[in-house]
């Protein structure tokens, strides 16, 4: 169980990175999603130790993250954002490396090391290095020190940036197969509604929302998407850079578009939207 | 103290010297380079000084051009970030990747031992003074190394900071010279770099210049102190 409780944490040039956030999460897998800036890793970074809060209290499994940081190490595991394993290591020493980097003994770390290896699928590249591999492989090794290391918790932040899809798919596989806890960050909506059972919004330093996905997308039943270059009248349209976009009734749906109007399904994107947040992508 | 990550780093970093041998040759490039042209400016003279003082200075190179490598696993590899989370300390960190850089110099360590029997200047005294005093300018310079590359904030300066700290750790002193060559004023500033009382020692021990005892306890609080600066200032956990 993670809670976490009116965080905030300005740096030192007066920058409001988090403004006051609470939430608690007890589910197996909770992305944390919002666009660029909107905290989510300096979230991460308090909760796995790395950054100390400005004020407001964090636990995990009942350990607080600034008085007990040696304890929520013990049971956690954070990948960072752009780590990268050392080109010039196999996956396997890499992952042996890590695991004595959290206390065991290398010769035990072996057959460890090798088992998750071969639960994200590089056993037949176990001997290659690191700077020989391709982008999503390199990312499996670092999926490979979560899984081997067994912790209660896992932070992932955007384990999958910059993936090719099929990489990214490998990557979602060898999350799901994580044992612990897992808090991902990602700004691909799509990620977050494959893997997660909870999703936490953030925008500007703040949770905007919190739920299942069928929860947040509640309000969005029996609709889809209309992207549209033109304003639909009698609905309310929201501008994301130069399209409208507007929510129609799923049956009423083909009355209302033009040639050139796309219809798509709902996502999580359309949360953001209709809260006005402009969005990347 | 997490033992097994200082043990397993170090076994299986010196598993990588298959692929990365070349650091290996480097690390002899340049103390045996100045050994060439001073044996030859001397007409064999310094000759004796140089294989003293060449040794320190490839253990002080060694610790010291680590910025560059520590500053890459940090900034590059956000590796620092990643064992952070874990059971490691700075300190942990800091002596793992120390003995792990060692490992890198130990054909350039034999050999200058080797030389040193050639040259009939190795005893079982002066070589386990050679190895006490390389095991604390070790420390002092991969202590500085550490600690500068957690003051930085990028790592576009740490290779350009890891050759000029490297160059006055070993040209500075008198590595390569006998210490009594230099004005004392000048050896008294010099005596901040660690190289330099660790150089003065050598020469003392190896017989080759007059014995100074007083550097011993210089070079043991300059060690000490670097380490403290290590330990206490280095930024592990963000503010």
């Amino acid at each position: 169980m993670i809670e976490v409780n009116q965080i905030k944490k300005v740096y030192k040039d007066g920058n409001f990175a988090l403004k006051g956030v609470s939430f608690k999460i007890d589910k197996k897998i909770t992305s944390i999603i919002g666009q660029n800036g909107a905290g989510k890793t300096t979230l991460i970074r308090i909760l796995s130790t790395q950054l100390l809060p400005s004020s407001g209290k964090a636990s995990i499994n009942g350990y607080d993250v600034v008085k007990n940081p040696y304890k929520v190490r013990e049971i956690t595991v954070s990948i960072p954002q752009e780590a990268r394993p050392m080109l010039w290591y196999n996956s396997i020493d890499l992952v042996r490396m890590y695991l004595c980097a959290r206390g065991m003994n290398m010769i035990k770390a072996k057959p460890v090391a090798e088992a998750a290896i071969k639960r994200v699928g590089l056993w037949d590249s176990r001997y290659k290095l690191a700077g020989d591999l391709s982008g999503g492989q390199k990312r499996k090794i670092l999926v490979a020190m979560a899984l081997a290391s067994d912790a209660d918790v896992i932070f992932l932040d955007e384990p999958t940036t910059g993936l090719d899809p099929l990489s990214r798919i490998e990557v979602w596989s060898a999350i799901k197969a994580i044992k612990g806890q897992v808090i991902l960050t990602t700004h691909y909506m799509e990620e977050a509604q494959a893997l997660s059972d909870d999703v936490i919004m953030m925008e500007k330093g703040k949770v905007i929302s919190q739920g299942s996905v069928g929860e947040l997308l509640k309000s969005f039943y029996g609709l889809v998407r209309v992207e549209s270059k033109r304003r639909i009248k009698g609905r309310t349209s929201y501008k994301v850079g130069n399209t409208w976009i507007s929510y129609v009734e799923k049956k009423k749906a083909e009355s209302f578009v033009l040639k050139d109007d796309i219809i798509k399904p709902i996502s999580l994107d359309d949360i953001f939207i209709k809260k006005g947040v402009n969005l990347e992508s | 103290m997490n033992l097994n990550y200082i043990v397993g780093h170090v076994v299986i970093g010196a598993r990588s010297i298959k692929v990365n041998w070349p650091y290996m040759v480097s690390n002899l490039a340049f103390p045996l380079s100045l050994l060439f042209v001073v044996g030859i400016l001397s007409q064999g003279k310094l000759l004796p000084f140089a294989l003293v003082g060449g040794l320190l200075s490839i253990i002080a190179m060694n610790g010291i051009t680590a910025v560059s490598y520590l500053g890459s696993l940090k900034f590059d590899y956000i590796y620092q970030d990643l064992i952070m989370t874990t059971k490691t300390s700075k300190i942990d960190y800091m002596f793992a990747h120390l003995l792990g850089e060692l490992v890198w110099i130990i054909p350039s360590v034999v050999l200058y031992f080797v030389l040193d029997i050639i040259f009939s200047i190795l005893t079982p005294y002066t070589f386990l003074m050679t190895l006490f005093l390389g095991a604390l300018v070790s420390v002092a310079t991969y202590s500085i190394s550490f600690w500068f590359s957690g003051v930085v904030k990028n790592n576009r300066y740490t290779p350009a900071i890891g050759t000029v700290l490297g160059l006055l750790m070993i040209t500075l002193p008198p590595t390569f010279y006998p210490y009594t060559y230099l004005p004392k004023s000048a050896l008294y500033i010099l005596t901040f770099i660690p190289t330099t009382p660790a150089v003065i020692l050598a020469q003392g021990v190896f017989g080759i210049a007059p014995m100074q005892w007083y550097m011993l306890p210089v070079l043991i609080i300059e060690t000490l102190a670097y380490f403290l600066i290590a330990k206490y200032l280095t930024k592990w956990r963000e503010d």
